[in-house]
């Protein structure tokens, strides 16, 4: 059972982590493990593709946590590093093009959400958005994230940033309309 | 588009975004996949008493020195013994090139004082 990213947790554990205390890491991998596998899931639509992911960005982090400077930098070190890693990847082997459906079925199934379709079809509309797009779509809307905070993860200007939440929430919509998964009654 | 609308769907995709759970285990595995613990180094202090090349240092040291001076010394002696040899044959050919030099004027003196006579001459033909 992984801990909530939320549950606060005590200053003196990255110190602990830093002396060598294995306990302490596990518990900052307990608390951060459901993020980071979300990223890498959501990114490369892949359960195994993105444990692959998180294991190596914990492992990335154990190497270097001596740059960490408080639990607040580890948060945002963890998405950054997932994020880029993600990007990465789907450079190299386009994930999202084999099978981005049943892995988005996989992670509404989890949700035990009544509007299964509509969580499905969500999922497959985020991974037909180009890489960049979808990492902010998911810092924004999973991770919560304020687009300069994204800004910096992703190591791109604020303006973009907004641009392509911008364009990706449009996109989604339209489509979700499209598919008569949103009630568009509202609109005018 | 409606902003209530738009904020609706925002609302919506927070929510169907939320994380998920990781694999089960995952955190064992990462644990167990850590490179191991880095031991501390122990650095193992030798006093000098305990150390038998150390008590020879210094002796072997003069006696190394000692005989690199006595056969520096040797070198010299043995540079100088060989300039001696060439200095002397060089005043021995001297010598010789100066008494060939003497004999070869004797001669001229001679001649220029005592010229041959016509008897001579005639003996001569």
């Amino acid at each position: 059972m992984s801990l909530s990213a939320a549950q606060p947790m005590p200053d003196s554990l990255l110190a602990q982590v830093r002396a060598g205390d294995r306990d302490a890491f596990a518990t900052l991998v307990r608390a951060h493990q459901g993020s980071v596998f979300s990223i890498g899931l959501r990114m490369l639509s892949r359960r195994d593709a993105a444990e692959d992911l998180a294991q190596d960005v914990f492992l990335q982090l154990y190497r270097k946590l001596d740059s960490i400077e408080s639990l607040e930098h580890l948060g945002f070190w963890l998405r950054r590093v997932a994020a880029n890693l993600a990007i990465d990847w789907l450079r190299r082997l386009p994930y999202s093009a084999t099978r981005p459906l049943e892995e988005g079925a996989e992670v509404a199934a989890q949700e035990k959400d009544q509007d299964l379709l509509m969580s499905r079809e969500l999922m497959r509309l985020l991974g037909e958005l180009a890489p960049h797009p979808r990492a902010v779509m998911l810092l924004r809307y999973q991770e919560d994230r304020d687009v300069a905070e994204i800004a910096a993860m992703l190591d791109m200007p604020v303006n973009t940033v907004k641009s392509h939440i911008k364009r990706s929430l449009t996109a989604l919509r339209g489509q979700m309309i499209g598919a008569k998964l949103v009630d568009c009654e509202e609109l005018p | 588009m409606n902003e209530n609308f738009a904020n609706e769907f925002e609302r919506e995709l927070r929510r169907r975004l939320r994380p998920v759970e990781a694999p089960e285990g995952f955190a064992e595995r990462l644990m167990a996949a850590l490179p191991p613990e880095k031991k501390s180094t122990v650095v193992a202090f030798i006093p000098k008493a305990s150390r038998p090349v150390r008590q020879f240092g210094v002796p072997a040291a003069l006696a190394a020195s000692l005989l690199g001076a006595v056969l520096f010394g040797m070198h010299v002696a043995n540079e100088r013994v060989i300039e001696e040899q060439k200095g002397i044959a060089a005043s021995q050919q001297l010598m010789q090139a100066l008494r060939v030099t003497s004999q070869k004027l004797d001669l001229a003196y001679e001649a220029v004082n005592n010229p041959p006579t016509a008897g001579d001459e005639e003996n001569r033909s």
